[in-house]
């Protein structure tokens, strides 16, 4: 993966000022105490860019900590680095009257390496400062200054930092030099960009007051879509080594291509040929790509090391050669090196990757919107998209990762926007197909297949790499029921670019079906039954769902002699915007079958929507418990 | 249930000076490697250790005449599939001590072997992807992946540390996530130095040996001889986790050295860890444990404010309490001695568990309260050494206070404690109480509480299929401390009160009051308007009603089909649910769950329930409990057993049928 940004979010910093700004907590307008457990008084960022190489950070924060919940907002965590240093920390802790308590600074702070759980090592550090007062309210003043040597990355700046944390006052400046080229771009921002011309620069600058504090909320868009903040990316940057220009997305992909990936990929003369060899007789370029992802898979294994530079740029293809090993980037540029070698043309992708999909921005190009790197394959008739960093993804399969959203081609004439291929809710399926018997004791046998398709083709991947205790206990919690074993448990895969895992269980559940005096009680839905959602009083963002399913399970019960069906067989119908759910229970003979379908679309709502969204859940989740009920003959 | 130790009896046989500790060669992998594909003893492990040796000896510096520990360290490891590829990212720490000094490592050799065209194919570390991650002041880790890991690579590494500190000697652990097929560890210790050596787990050396060694060690110019201790374990399975499971470290086979004594040539002989007076006179007497208990000066002018409305010892104990706990926040660090000093700490307002609660007990003297501070090792940290004493063994330190023949165990450190209830991770065997005037004794850690729910209901179901009525919910111990830090979370009742409203979509919550929310030694009290919709109508001839939705047990915890560990519940548990539900007139009970009445063997436990259906009214009334903390191995089955009667029994409906 590639590496985490510093400073994604600015931590303010506040200034012990002058005496009027006693921060007593009672002046705080009730309002922005409403659901906030902390409240920014002041805050004041200030971004002075010298020189491409030489950009103060100062911040200034003055908090006012409402509650116990809130001490977490009143922490102070820097992220630092060679090229990124704290030159001052200090602070004050003020109590409920705005009298003073105590005073730190850096030697307060705790030093600790910074090294993601993805990464076998990064040259990040993080200093942390954890105040400890017993009355609350109190209020936490600190101010710092950090001094980067670089411009590629300039903080976001947002009004709005955290949730449950109500502000003030918070602004934000930035200062360059007169001739200085920036591009900017605010995000829901109400005013106006304010520019004005100080002695020697010039100063863009920002403000927002008495912005209420925010709750996150289920099934919402991510919190870029809604809150408030300001982008800037100088047009002239300086990057360790590195300096250059860039205006647009175009420009900052030649850069990569050119400065950080092309004298990356030269393979040794033994490799080439090996390549060569590898696809010695293999005519359609597709099928040869395919060899090489095999080859590739097999040799490489992924393992990040970030370090200066190394965030952005790969180890070179013949590091990944001789050593078997490298992060997203040093893989793909790999992989894109063994294709040059076949002659297959292929370009180097940055993407955020994660569930929640997030793609770059089209209208502004900076280096802070990834996280990840895949290879982009355009064959002739189709584009084929890789993953590298797995040993086991299907050639041509993304999965949930980096599905659906905006990419950046790096190549040799610039880069250029992409989108990934889109995993819609009727390929996201799982369909379930199990034949049960019930013996006279109420005990179940028999077995099931589940086929999982599209976002869930990797669903099992845990199940299939566990060993078989494991593989037990993990099935068990996932069919967590009573008395349930696995007598057989087999996984097959199909491994193309639309790719299926089936889960064959051979199972028994001992007394599923318990039994009264007179009668017997089967639920219906063994092994599927949807999760609650929450509801949400005063609902305030849109309603997103981000990814839609299908569902198709059928279950066959064989019955024992002396049952006797005295339910009514249910048959339920709802169909709605969100998607819809079907059940059908019917009786033949001994032979009960339950039809259970539930197909959940991807979709934008308003938020008045949600209640509607969380009764049809709700109402699923109900006719999930249903029971089929027999009198015992 | 106690964790066996056994003491390895450190041999003193005079023989013939045994051969010098036979490492295995590097860099040889040889046909047996190569043919593993399985091993007998996890027929499904991702990655087997082929071989391991370890050998330690104590050393002297010459520059600086101080001991140190020489430890060398050899593995081969074989890679068996892909899953196995993360066992050749290797993390090493090295420990740096507050005297400047630091564990050096040296002679690392690392090299991945793979088998290719007939031939075991050398691909050597490369010593520039040798990472020191500085993690923080005491800590360094070096770390390093192999390089060409393939399915079948064997990986061998060795290197060798200078630890400076030899109080732990090594601690050999023989148990890790993959099985390992041999592992040997030789120590040489030379005769001056007497340490404890202790074993855990339940497997068994495969051989165990005590030879002299000649000459192992000069100092000033004098030749001293070592027991050399060789200790070999054979097919060691790996070790997996259980759920419920205290400490994994009381459970993992490994051998732990403490250093008991050391015999100088001069003839002074400096007793590091001998008896239990030894321990008391050398705790009492130390600036941040005794020194700390002793100081009653620091509260002289505070007592007469805080104790202004305590008339009786029990009062004054419950407001000296309440005042630590407002006074000092817990800066998240463990300790039995106190970090800063209590002093310090109450006037920063911010302290480790040894400032806390060693300021508990000075402040309860300084009242003239009869108090004693507990060392303890939580459950993370495992189970304390009971043979001899193991000073290392405690991290943390509470306070016990006395008051008409009654002892309190008490904790400063959550401030949504009862009085006299020790946070779980306490609740951990047993702890050694320190007392400035007596001899420490050993005292039982058990939760004083039963965690206790008791739910009672009022309601009726109407004819549009709603139930409307009342709950009611006392909640003691543990659940009212775990509510307790539920509604401290959400910042306000109402706000909790909210969310779990939003949690129950079928459930709505039309007013609520919460009672004792401060008043942490009386039960938390719940009171609930509810309304909850059952049917979406009511004109069915017959309709089947559950009536166990309060406290409804649908998963077993217990469902796996061996248990090797015992299972630890830290607390014994009782639920109760009465339920009163009126009916719409004229409907007859059909069918209705059995009536229950089981129980554990030897009183582990129960589960009652009983429905009576009269006057168009459902009478309800269930109890659960678990009586016991702790469950050996061979009671998980009954556990499972026990939950499963329980989850059939509410799966069964009442049904009942409008009569004609």
């Amino acid at each position: 993966m590639f590496r985490r940004f510093l400073f994604l979010l600015l931590i303010p910093i506040v200034i012990p000022a002058a005496a009027q700004n006693t921060y007593k907590a009672d002046d705080i307008p009730s309002a922005l105490k409403n659901r906030s457990n902390a409240v920014i008084r002041d805050m004041e960022t200030v971004v002075d860019m010298r020189a491409p190489d030489n950009v103060s950070i100062k911040v200034r924060q003055a908090v006012t900590v409402l509650n116990k919940n809130g001490d977490s907002r009143a922490e102070l965590v820097l992220f630092y680095n060679k090229n990124n240093s704290i030159k001052s920390i200090k602070g004050i802790i003020y109590d409920t009257q705005g009298k003073p308590i105590s005073k730190f600074n850096q030697s307060n702070f705790t030093d600790e390496s910074a090294i993601s759980d993805f990464s076998l090592f990064e040259d990040d550090r993080v200093k942390h400062f954890k105040p400890a007062v017993t009355e609350y309210p109190y209020t936490i003043v600190y101010e710092y200054e950090l001094k980067n040597k670089q411009n590629l990355i300039i903080p976001d700046w947002y009004a709005s930092p955290s949730p449950d944390v109500s502000v003030e006052k918070n602004s934000y400046r930035f200062l360059c030099l007169p001739g200085d080229k920036l591009h900017i771009k605010t995000y829901n921002y109400p005013g106006e960009t304010k520019e004005t011309k100080e002695e020697k620069l010039l100063s863009y600058s920002w403000e927002m007051t008495n912005i209420p504090s925010f709750q996150t909320e289920p099934y919402a868009p991510s919190p870029e879509n809604y809150l408030t903040r300001v982008k800037i990316a100088p047009e002239k940057f300086s990057y360790y080594a590195f300096s250059g220009n860039y205006n647009n997305w175009n420009d900052l992909g030649k850069w990569i291509y050119t400065d950080l990936l092309s004298k990356r990929q030269n393979l040794t003369p033994e490799t080439v040929q090996m390549v060569k060899s590898l696809v010695d007789g293999v005519n359609d370029p597709k099928e040869k790509a395919k060899k090489i992802y095999a080859y590739m898979q097999e040799k490489t294994r992924y393992v990040s090391v970030q370090i200066g530079i190394g965030g952005f740029q790969p180890i070179s293809a013949t590091e990944v050669d001789r050593m078997g090993y490298g992060d997203c980037k040093g893989l793909v540029n790999y992989m894109q090196s063994l294709l040059k070698a076949a002659d297959i043309y292929s370009e180097y992708c940055i993407v955020y990757a994660g569930n929640q999909k997030r793609g770059l921005d089209p209208d502004f190009a900076s280096m802070n919107q990834a996280n990840h790197i895949i290879l982009c394959v355009p064959f002739e008739r189709d584009t084929t998209w890789l993953e590298c960093t797995s040993q086991t993804v299907p050639f041509g399969f993304l999965g949930d990762f980096t599905d659906d959203r905006t990419v950046l081609a790096c190549t040799e004439r610039g880069g250029k926007l992409l989108h990934t291929p889109v995993l819609p809710a009727t390929e996201n399926k799982t369909i379930r197909m199990a034949s049960l018997n019930i013996d006279n004791e109420g005990n179940i046998k028999g077995n099931m297949l589940t086929r999982f398709e599209g976002a869930e083709y990797d669903n099992c991947e845990g199940l299939i790499s566990d060993s078989p205790e494991e593989r037990v206990k993990s099935l068990k919690s996932k069919y967590d029921l009573d008395n349930i074993e696995f007598e057989k448990i087999t996984f097959n895969q199909i491994k193309t670019s639309k790719p299926a895992t089936t889960e064959c269980l051979d199972l028994s559940i001992k007394s599923y079906v318990p039994q009264t005096q007179s009668r017997a009680y089967l639920v219906l839905n063994a092994f599927n039954k949807v999760k609650n959602i929450n509801e949400v009083t005063n609902r305030i963002r849109p309603v997103v769902i981000n990814r839609g399913f299908t569902e198709l399970d059928t279950i066959q019960y064989t019955l024992p002699e002396n049952f006797k069906i005295e339910s009514e067989m249910e048959n339920i119908q709802i169909k709605n915007d969100f998607g819809s759910f079907v059940v059908k229970t019917t009786l033949t003979g001994k032979l009960l079958t339950y039809i259970r379908y539930f197909l959940l679309k991807e979709g934008n709502y308003p938020p008045e929507r949600y209640k509607d969204l969380v009764d049809f859940i709700s109402r699923v989740r109900r006719y999930d418990q249903s029971k089929a009920i027999f009198r015992l003959n | 249930m106690k964790t066996p130790f056994l003491v390895l009896l450190i041999y003193t046989v005079f023989g013939l000076p045994a051969a010098f500790a036979q490492d295995f060669d590097f860099g040889k992998p040889n046909g047996d490697d190569l043919n593993l594909k399985k091993t007998a003893i996890d027929s499904n492990a991702n990655a087997v250790v082929i071989r391991e040796f370890g050998t330690a000896s104590i050393q002297i510096d010459d520059n600086d005449g101080h001991s140190y520990v020489d430890y060398k360290y050899h593995v081969k490891i074989k890679i068996l599939n892909k899953l196995g590829f993360n066992q050749s990212n290797i993390e090493i720490p090295l420990w740096v001590y507050n005297n400047d000094k630091e564990d050096e490592m040296t002679d690392l050799t690392a090299a991945t072997f793979n088998f290719i065209n007939g031939q075991f194919v050398r691909t050597d570390l490369d010593k520039k992807q040798v990472f020191t991650d500085n993690r923080s002041k005491y800590l360094k880790i070096k770390k390093f992946t192999l390089p060409n890991i393939k399915e079948g690579s064997i990986i061998e590494f060795t290197y060798r540390i200078n630890r400076r500190n030899i109080f732990n000697f090594v601690t050999w652990e023989y148990q890790s996530a993959i099985p390992k097929l041999y592992s040997e560890f030789i120590g040489f210790i030379p005769a001056i130095y007497n340490f404890n050596a202790s074993i855990r787990g339940y497997l068994k050396l495969s051989s165990q040996k005590g030879d002299i060694s000649k000459d192992c060690l000069r100092i000033q110019g004098q030749n001293i001889d070592c027991s050399k201790m060789t200790y070999i374990m054979k097919d060691i399975p790996p070790f997996i986790e259980e759920s419920y499971m205290t400490a994994a470290s009381n459970f993992k086979s490994a051998i732990y050295f403490e250093l008991s004594d050391v015999q100088h040539l001069n003839g002074y002989k400096n007793n590091i860890t001998k008896t239990w007076k030894d321990v008391d006179y050398e705790l009492t007497g130390d600036k941040s444990f005794g020194g700390q208990m002793k100081r009653k000066d620091v509260f002289k002018d505070l007592l007469p404010v805080v104790l202004k409305n305590s008339n009786d010892d029990l009062n004054k104990a419950k407001a000296i309490y309440a005042y630590i706990k407002k006074s000092i926040v817990w800066n998240g660090y463990r300790g039995k001695y106190s970090e800063n000093s209590i002093k310090k700490a109450l006037d920063t307002h911010s302290g480790n568990i040894g400032d806390i609660n060693l300021a508990l007990v000075a402040a309860l003297s300084a009242a003239n309260l009869d108090a004693e501070a507990v060392m303890l090792s939580t459950r993370e940290n495992g189970i304390v050494n009971n043979l001899y004493p193991v000073i290392s063994d405690f991290d943390y330190v509470v306070a016990k206070v006395n008051i008409a023949g009654q002892s309190y165990l008490l904790d400063a450190s959550d401030p949504l404690l009862p009085f006299g209830l020790l946070p779980m991770r306490c609740i951990n065997d047993r702890g050694r109480v320190v007392n400035l005037k007596k001899e420490s004794y050993w005292y039982d850690l058990k939760a004083s509480q039963k965690d206790i729910s008791r739910y009672t209901f009022d309601g009726a179901l109407a004819e549009d299929g709603k139930i409307k009525g009342k709950l009611i919910t006392y909640s003691n111990g543990y659940s009212a401390l775990n509510k307790r830090n539920k509604i401290l979370k959400a910042s306000s009742i109402d706000q909790y009160v909210e969310k779990l409203d939003e949690q129950m979509p079928e459930i709505s919550i039309l007013k609520h009051k919460i009672s004792n929310l401060d008043s942490l030694d009386l039960p938390l009290i719940e009171d609930y308007d509810i309304e909850m919709k059952v049917f979406d109508r009511m004109n069915a001839q017959q309709f089947y009603f559950n009536p166990f939705f309060i406290d409804h047990t649908t998963k077993n915890p217990f469902n796996l089909s061996e248990r090797n560990y015992p299972v630890d519940l830290a607390a014994a548990n009782e639920k109760r649910v009465n339920i009163l539900l009126r009916l719409p007139s004229g409907y007859t009970l059909n069918d209705q769950p059995k009536d229950m009445n089981i129980a554990l063997p030897d009183g582990g436990g129960k589960y009652l329930s009983q429905i009576s259906f009269m006057n168009d009214t459902i009478n309800f009334s269930q109890v659960f409990q678990l009586n016991k903390a702790i469950y050996t191995p061979e009671e998980y089955l009954s556990l499972k057993e026990f939950f499963s009667r329980i989850i059939q029994q509410q799966k069964t409906d009442l049904i009942l049928k409008k009569a004609k």
